[in-house]
């Protein structure tokens, strides 16, 4: 019989205080600890009562509290901002009652290979807030290549500082509606008449598990609408890959290159002109 | 350790391993309604209602969940009276072999609550979660259609 | 048309309010008093012997009872496969074989006081293995220097062929006419290889099996089974233990499709509960029920027809190997039902030859699966239809029209292909395949959309066509049998061996006693599956439920309304032959009118007069076994740049015979249909280079869900089959042979590019598209 302990603490500084503790995890949702497993712990510290489930905006900046759900998240979004890209990704993530349980925080501290905060994360420039051990604010970059920062730091929100006005396109790539993605492409674009003001394309699940596609947004940025044809925009969204069940290597990279494609044409040719 | 649940309403004292998943709780306990079908959250069998929302329990420590208020499909309803979606999945043949059925009645329960007349696009998406190798779904469907109209013509 | 008032009436399904509630119980429901728990551990490797079992370590930990393997227990062989006596499958496999032959082979198994000790235990107990080669291509199992997978007494309990020493788990050959003559009297010859894949049931519930004791010390096994008297009779065989000690009860099923037509767990639990006296309780992960458990049988068809230029086909040959993986259940049957299910479709052919190979290979073990064969050779079939029409311009659906078997022909094919014995002659009876072919095509937009290609960015539309036909029973091999009582108050017990496992017989078979007897259906209390209660019956597999089982209870039903009449002959005073049944539980005199109601004549032949119960019993065996018929229809686009295949629409219109129930009719088409679109679409067992099945679970092994349906139409064309109760014929399986079919026509159809493999994945449609080989 295994002795891990569970916490409920009620604040953050204590739960803080709680993660300062020998093998001592925070849970979210624990969709993923469930699957990984808690026995080799001694205490686990359940966020449920950590006041950490909000999603606020001000000034164009959004925060969306760690142990908020995909589920709250994508429907708290969709009703203050409908064209938001994070709405459309954390909504359409796993499955109804998966997404009622899966946290931000829980996913921001695996970001695993097929995430779908993660290419919005990198579209939205967003950061994540710690407190505790190594509190302040990280970026994804920053975040992705240190992992040890995480240990007895507690995510506390993700922060958006630019977060609308976006024109947005998300696309996952599925083998049926319940699936994880084998890759998302994410698209933020702002346009003033025929002019692209700003692109930014992000592509997760590749070899790298998230990219920004840079030279793809510096040839479009600042450009007219009229020159998105004469670009090769697969090319410039042509990505490693590893094999995955869904696909060859090859067959993953020629695909997303199109859905890239698609995506930006999405976002740029579009209509209306989402908030 | 031991903790609170409150059933269906009825307040459970249980005890249960730290590390136990809230679907092995419950069925210990006799709640053998809750069904596994993979136990890896991937196919909805044992999905119950968690404080107001439909999560997949396999996927829920116990402990986590203690507490909390948690719906069964015996908790809507009985043989002797029924709820509406109980009623309506058996008058459209919704139910075959019935191991996919009280979780699928489950979510359909949480969609109505808030959206009281969905569109097909809308039942389907609240039971993205939920699989059942038996039906196609067909049935499904027009049985969680079927209870929308019966019970929104109620209030 | 005949009026019933209770066959052909969407009755209510009645289990289901209970199933609904959470009230029913399957198999790992069932609280048993200290039980022990059975788990196992399994072989890594797809072929190797075992050197040593070392369970020392394992024994030692807190909570184990035992540790059973190759070492400790009977090593008689048996077949896995829940068929009649003596099994048409070879028996090749021993509770523990000392050589294992795929990567999860069950080893051993630990028995312990909890599940999570068990399963510690099962993971310290130590195996020493010396590897073997191991054979991964089916269509190699035959060349020579191949290693040979069963050298150790495996044998074929009937005269069936049987070649361990080729891998040759099974052979169909079959031939007439001259297919040489025929094909040289062509105008072309048209010659195709196609591939199906191994997928799983996927039953929502995963196996289980829970043995006890009653009072008397009788072991009572309570297990997820399609076929609870092939359970008793093959645990008894296996462990020794008499069989009159065994009951077994088939609680609620949660979905079978063939996967628990298979003895799996029964015996291991049995053996483990006799020893120790104890109750032990087994249930399989659900990575167990993909690694270890059944699955369809991949098939090789090879498919080659002389074809004139009006379109008459002058000699059809096919040569099928199917891979059996390392044991042979079901293996020759379903490849069998591969030609004999496939083959009398185009009946008018007059040379035909039928060549099937079962092999072994050391990969997971096939097993029955809805459709049974024939849906692997449906696939083939029906794409070759569709190149043959291609090739001349011929419309399909007025080809097949033209060409299908009718009422009132037969085809050599029938006698000349049993399972496991010869075949049985027999003369179509019903056939309304025409009829389901032209509604079909209707509700798709038929001609409207075939050849048109209709566009819209990459996306490209298609439709596709599939047609086929299966069976009802085996015939002289399938029985089922029915016993009845009437109670005082006018209703009646009615106790079937056959085996509800969600599909709804026990609803259907009630339907057909309350038809007879014209009640109710509240008035029949059925109970299904429980050796020590009910009759026999062969169990639910073969699509024989609905036409053997419910024969039975038709002619059991019969019986008791005619003990009715003579017991309300002596209470009215009337002769029997005045008499008949009125609507409702009623006799009535049809001279004076008077009416004496069946709780009247119950009470007063149980009471009164000449003491008695009125009570029957039934057996039956099909003479023959009626094909139903059906068509599927496909409405794809298809994404030219990334290969991905939308169902945008499917259609399937069948003729089971009268349906007894349409709701339940049309419900096992819609589930066999959406199954058979996820067989095609995205459904596959990934292996690793050596053997191992890497996506063992729902996570990468991609069933279809509610995002994922097209938008669906279900056609019943009802025709009366003479031989069937009430009209009616089978219905459960066929539903799955046509979707993969008609989805890759389809696929053809939008792009001109035919897949030969399943499954249609966008990679490999991409690659098609592109030409690339
Ligand atoms: C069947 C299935 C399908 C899925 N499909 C998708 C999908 O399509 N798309 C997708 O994006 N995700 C998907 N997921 C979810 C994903 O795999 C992870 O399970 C999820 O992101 C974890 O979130 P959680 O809140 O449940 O985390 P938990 O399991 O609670 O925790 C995960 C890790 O994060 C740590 N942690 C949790 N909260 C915090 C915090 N506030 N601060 C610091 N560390 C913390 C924990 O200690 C743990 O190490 C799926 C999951 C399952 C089971
Ligand atoms: S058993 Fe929980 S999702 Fe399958
Ligand atoms: S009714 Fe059998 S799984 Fe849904």
């Amino acid at each position: 019989m295994n002795m891990v302990q569970w916490y409920f603490p009620e604040t953050v500084d204590e739960a803080v205080a709680l993660l300062g503790r020998e093998r001592t995890i925070p849970h979210g949702g624990g969709t993923n600890l469930v699957k990984s497993g808690i026995a080799s712990y001694s205490g686990v510290v359940d966020l449920a009562r950590v006041p950490l489930n909000y999603l606020k905006t001000d000034r164009g900046i959004l925060e969306i509290g760690a142990n908020q759900t995909f589920a709250s998240a994508a429907e708290n979004l969709s009703n203050l901002y409908p064209g938001c890209i994070l709405a459309s990704a954390l909504g359409s993530a796993a499955s109804t009652p998966l997404r009622n349980r899966i946290t931000m925080g829980g996913s921001a501290s695996l970001f695993p290979l097929w995430s779908d905060l993660i290419g919005p994360m990198a579209v939205l420039e967003g950061e994540i807030c710690t407190e505790g051990k190594n509190a302040g604010s990280f970026d994804l970059s920053t975040w992705l290549a240190n992992r040890a920062v995480q240990k007895g730091t507690l995510i506390t929100s993700l922060l958006f500082p630019d977060a609308f006005d976006w024109i947005s396109a998300y696309y996952r790539e599925v083998r049926v509606g319940f699936d994880y993605p084998a890759f998302t492409v994410s698209v933020l674009a702002r346009k003033k008449g025929s002019r692209i003001e700003r692109v930014r394309v992000a592509l997760s699940g590749g070899a790298d598990r998230v990219v920004r596609l840079t030279d793809l947004e510096e040839a479009l940025n600042g450009a007219d609408l009229s020159k998105v044809s004469s670009l090769d925009l697969r090319k410039m969204g042509t990505v490693r890959f590893g094999r995955k069940p869904a696909g060859s290597p090859e067959f993953l990279s020629e695909i997303a290159a199109v859905q890239v494609e698609r995506c930006v044409k999405s976002a740029l040719f579009r209509e209306e002109e989402t908030r | 350790m031991k903790g609170t649940f409150f059933i269906n309403g009825r307040k459970e004292e249980w005890s249960f391993a730290p590390d136990a998943v809230l679907l092995d709780v419950l069925r210990e306990n006799g709640r053998t309604e809750v069904h596994r079908g993979c136990g890896e959250g991937a196919c909805g069998s044992c999905a119950v209602v968690l404080d107001g929302t439909l999560v997949n329990s396999c996927q829920v420590f116990a402990a986590s969940a203690q507490e909390k208020e948690i719906l069964t499909v015996a908790g809507l309803g009985s043989i002797h009276s029924p709820h509406p979606l109980q009623a309506a999945f058996v008058e459209t043949g919704a139910v075959q072999c019935g191991f996919c059925t009280p979780a699928m009645i489950l979510a359909a329960y949480c969609l109505l609550k808030k959206t009281p007349n969905p569109t097909d696009d809308e039942i389907r998406r609240a039971l993205d979660g939920n699989s059942c190798r038996c039906t196609g779904y067909v049935k499904i469907i027009e049985a969680v259609r079927l209870a929308a109209r019966r019970m929104s013509s109620h209030d | 048309m005949t009026d019933f008032s209770v066959v052909g009436k969407p009755v209510l399904k009645v289990d289901s309010l209970s199933l609904a509630c959470g009230a029913a119980r399957y198999t790992a429901d069932f609280e048993v008093k200290d039980p022990f728990y059975l788990v196992f551990f399994y072989s890594p490797h797809a072929h190797a012997e075992i050197l040593s079992i070392d369970d020392g370590p394992a024994r030692g930990m807190e909570g184990v009872v035992d540790v059973f393997h190759s070492g400790n227990t009977p090593s008689d062989l048996y077949t896995t496969a829940g068929q009649g006596y003596p099994e048409p499958s070879p028996y090749d496999t021993a509770l523990f074989n000392k050589s294992v032959r795929y990567v999860g082979d069950i080893v051993g198994a630990v028995l312990a006081e909890s599940p999570a000790a068990a399963r510690e235990a099962a993971g310290a107990v130590r195996v020493e293995y010396r590897q073997l080669e191991p054979l991964f291509d089916p269509e190699k199992s035959m060349d020579p220097g191949v290693p040979c997978l069963h050298g150790d007494g495996a044998f074929a309990p009937l005269p069936v062929p049987y070649r361990p020493e080729e891998n040759v788990a099974g052979e169909v050959l079959f031939s007439f006419g001259d297919v040489e003559k025929g094909f040289a009297e062509a105008d072309f010859v048209e010659e195709e290889t196609y591939r199906t894949h191994y997928t799983n049931h996927c039953a929502m519930e995963p196996h289980a099996a829970t043995a006890t004791f009653d009072e008397k010390g009788r072991l009572v096994i309570y297990s997820s089974t399609q076929v609870p008297f092939h359970a008793r009779r093959t645990v008894s065989r296996v462990t020794g233990i008499p069989a009159h000690m065994i009951r077994v009860v088939k609680p609620r099923i949660g979905g079978g499709f063939g996967s628990k037509q298979e003895i799996i767990l029964e015996p291991y639990v049995a053996l483990a509960a006799w020893k120790y006296k104890r109750s032990v309780k087994a249930e399989l992960s659900r990575h167990e029920v993909f690694t270890t458990a059944r699955t369809r049988h991949p098939m090789r068809v090879r498919i080659k027809t002389g074809v004139k230029k009006d379109g008459t086909i002058t000699a059809l040959e096919m040569n099928d190997i199917m891979n059996t993986g390392a044991y042979g259940a079901h293996a020759l049957t379903v490849l069998s039902n591969a030609g004999s299910k496939v083959l009398p479709m185009f009946n008018k052919i007059p040379n035909v030859s039928f060549t099937g190979r079962a092999v072994y290979t050391t990969l997971p073990v096939g097993g029955a699966y809805r459709g049974y064969g024939a849906t692997q050779g449906y696939f083939a079939f029906n794409q070759h239809v569709d190149s043959i029409c291609r090739k001349l311009g011929l419309d399909f659906v007025d080809y097949v029209k033209k060409w299908h078997i009718r009422e009132g022909e037969t085809s050599e094919v029938f006698k000349a292909i049993g399972e496991g014995t010869e075949g049985v002659s027999q003369i179509i009876k019903s056939c309304k395949l025409s009829e389901c072919l032209d509604r079909g095509a209707e509700e798709i937009g038929w001609s409207r959309l075939r050849g048109k290609r209709i566009t819209s960015g990459s996306w490209v539309k298609g439709v596709g066509a599939a047609v086929s036909m299966q069976g009802s029973g085996i015939p002289k091999v399938d029985m089922g049998s029915a016993s009845m009582k009437m109670n005082d108050d006018g209703s009646f017990n009615l106790y079937v061996g056959a085996t509800d496992i969600g599909t709804g017989s026990d609803t259907i078979l009630s339907q057909i006693a309350a038809e007879t007897l014209k009640v109710p259906v509240e008035m029949i209390l059925i109970l299904s599956s429980d050796t020590d209660l009910t009759p026999f019956d062969t169990g639910a597999y073969a699509s024989s439920t609905t036409y053997v089982s419910g024969q039975a209870v038709l002619r059991c039903a019969g019986k008791i309304r005619d003990q009715i009449l003579s017991a309300a002959a002596v209470l009215m005073g009337a002769s029997a032959d005045s008499l008949s049944l009125g609507d409702g539980g009623v006799v009535v005199n049809r001279k004076s009118g008077e009416e004496a109601p069946f709780s009247k004549i119950a009470c007063f032949a149980m009471y009164s007069h000449d003491q008695f119960q009125i009570q029957a019993g039934a057996s039956y065996t099909g003479d023959e076994s009626p094909a139903p018929f059906m068509a599927h229809f496909a409405e794809v686009d298809v994404d030219l740049e990334t290969g991905k295949v939308r169902l945008v629409k499917f259609v399937s219109a069948g003729d089971c015979g009268r349906p007894i129930n349409p709701v339940l009719a049309e419900g096992q088409i819609e589930g066999a249909t959406m199954n058979g679109i996820s067989y095609a679409l995205t459904e596959q067992y990934l292996f690793d280079p050596r053997g191992k099945m890497t996506n063992s679970s729902f996570w990468d092994y991609k069933i279809f869900g509610t995002l994922d349906m097209p938008e669906m139409k279900t056609i019943l064309a009802e025709s009366d089959e003479p031989t069937g109760p009430y009209g009616a014929k089978s219905i459960s399986e066929i539903g799955i042979n046509g979707p993969a079919p008609a989805i890759a026509n389809a696929i053809f159809d939008a792009t001109g590019r035919r897949i030969y493999d399943l499954p249609l994945t966008p990679e490999k449609v991409l690659a098609a598209i592109k030409g690339v080989k």
